[in-house]
């Protein structure tokens, strides 16, 4: 599957939600911990040799578990294959917490239900919708019953 | 550069629900001429397949850091391009089957960013709380011994938070730090694994509805505002005596507290049907 690489590089080097040093240890059979500096940029998880400019690699953090292992640590693994699990070590229970809780609330799907509540709430509570001076109130993906399969598309 | 490709693909096709798809005519990466590609965009994520029935997108765009801006084409009427802002940057070329759908494309790709999200989230979040406020204080009325004041069950006056996930299997689900009975209760979420939030809609209540002795004392026992209700005012024994069956000074604790329980309990229904 392609992707935009060199633009994905670009966005490693931005400003971060949560940059730190952690033990990481991939989900093959054959992986190590190695240290490696992890950046978490939007929904994005990239992970640095700790003295290289250019990120070994990115996670993209949709349709993923966060689970804590151990005192220290914390583990992702991805819905399709819950198996394979990337295991990072922290250097304290209280930096393993906060990365868990960053995680779990940088994806895109994650953002889309919370708007989805504050939208039903604020609706119940005023009998307005907050999306429509957005112009977006129509959106399938801002709709209540989103997140079931979708309906077969309308034929063209 | 790695990147977790099987389960950024799986994304696209999974039962997430997407925010615009259709068919585009993309430019080649190599080849100068355009492909009809079925789009679909997620989130930031804007993934081509070859075919609407493809069970794999051929590749995606991460809209991270780019522009969308119409485009004059040769070849192709409804043309826009997405540009990123990085040196050498490409610029994909893309095109739509009409001029409606040329800026209905531009409208959703202009607004696929991830920070576009948090900050319409943040913005709804604030309207909310705003909206919470204006309704507490419509709420607070003087009432005999429902002594919730702004405070509630706690610090923050009954807000409604969704259920966040938080550590996922560490501990138990986050409880809204306060509640109180003028916002209904959130039942107590099942604890999401995944990272998507999972909350209950008001249903039910938390501590139980209204009748069991000791309830609500606790609900308000909590939290930062806790203080301790005051005295029920005496009511009339049936023998006209103006003294309580059971006094406020008696030793017997449990007597007491079945005493107020009961009190405050009728008082609720009361107030419940008066709303």
């Amino acid at each position: 599957m392609r992707f935009n690489e060199k633009e994905l590089v670009f966005l490693s080097r931005q400003p971060s939600e949560r940059a730190a040093e952690l033990g990481m240890k991939g989900p093959k059979k054959g992986d190590v911990m190695k240290r490696r500096l992890v950046k978490l940029i939007v929904n994005f998880l990239f992970y640095f040799r700790t003295d290289e400019e250019e990120p070994i690699g990115a996670l993209l953090l949709e349709q993923c578990r966060v689970e804590r292992e151990d005192n220290m640590a914390f583990s992702i693994a991805f819905l399709d294959e819950a198996e394979r699990k990337y295991l990072f070590e922290c250097d304290s229970q209280e930096q393993c917490l906060e990365w868990i809780d960053a995680i779990v609330k940088a994806s895109y799907e994650f953002m889309r239900k919370n708007l989805v509540f504050y939208r039903t709430e604020i609706h119940r509570l005023t009998g307005k919708d907050p999306l429509e001076q957005y112009g977006i109130s129509d959106e399938t993906r801002f709709q209540v019953n989103s997140g079931f399969p979708p309906l077969p598309p309308p034929p063209t | 550069m790695k990147l977790n490709e099987r389960s950024v693909a799986h994304y696209a096709t999974c039962n997430s629900p997407p925010d615009k798809t259709g068919f585009l005519w993309k430019k080649g990466e190599r080849n100068p001429s355009y492909h009809r590609r079925w789009c679909v965009l997620k989130g930031n994520m804007l993934f081509y397949f070859e075919e609407r029935e493809s069970r794999e997108p051929v590749g995606v765009i991460v809209m991270e850091g780019c522009t969308v801006e119409l485009c004059d084409s040769e070849s192709e009427e409804f043309a826009f391009a997405v540009r990123f802002d990085c040196a050498r940057a490409r610029v994909y070329k893309l095109a739509a089957d009409t001029q409606v759908a040329m800026e209905s494309w531009v409208k959703a790709l202009s607004r696929a960013t991830f920070d576009y999200m948090r900050l319409l989230v943040r913005e709804l979040e604030r309207q909310l709380e705003e909206a919470q406020q204006l309704s507490q204080q419509s709420k607070n009325k003087p009432k005999k011994h429902m002594t919730q004041g702004g405070g509630g069950g706690g610090g923050g006056g009954g807000r409604l938070k969704p259920v966040l996930s938080g550590p996922p299997t560490l501990q138990g689900p986050q409880v809204p730090p306060s509640v109180s009975p003028e916002e209904g209760f959130l039942s107590l979420g099942v604890p999401g694994k995944e990272n998507g939030v999972s909350w209950n809609k008001p249903a039910g209540l938390v501590n139980g509805e209204g009748g069991v002795s000791g309830q609500v004392w606790e609900t308000e026992g909590q939290g930062d505002s806790a203080r301790p209700p005051p005295i029920p005012p005496r009511r009339k024994t049936p023998g006209g005596s103006l003294e309580s069956p059971v006094s406020p000074e008696t030793g017997c604790f449990s007597k007491l507290h079945d005493w107020y329980g009961r009190e405050v309990a009728e008082l609720r229904v009361e107030w419940l049907q008066s709303q």
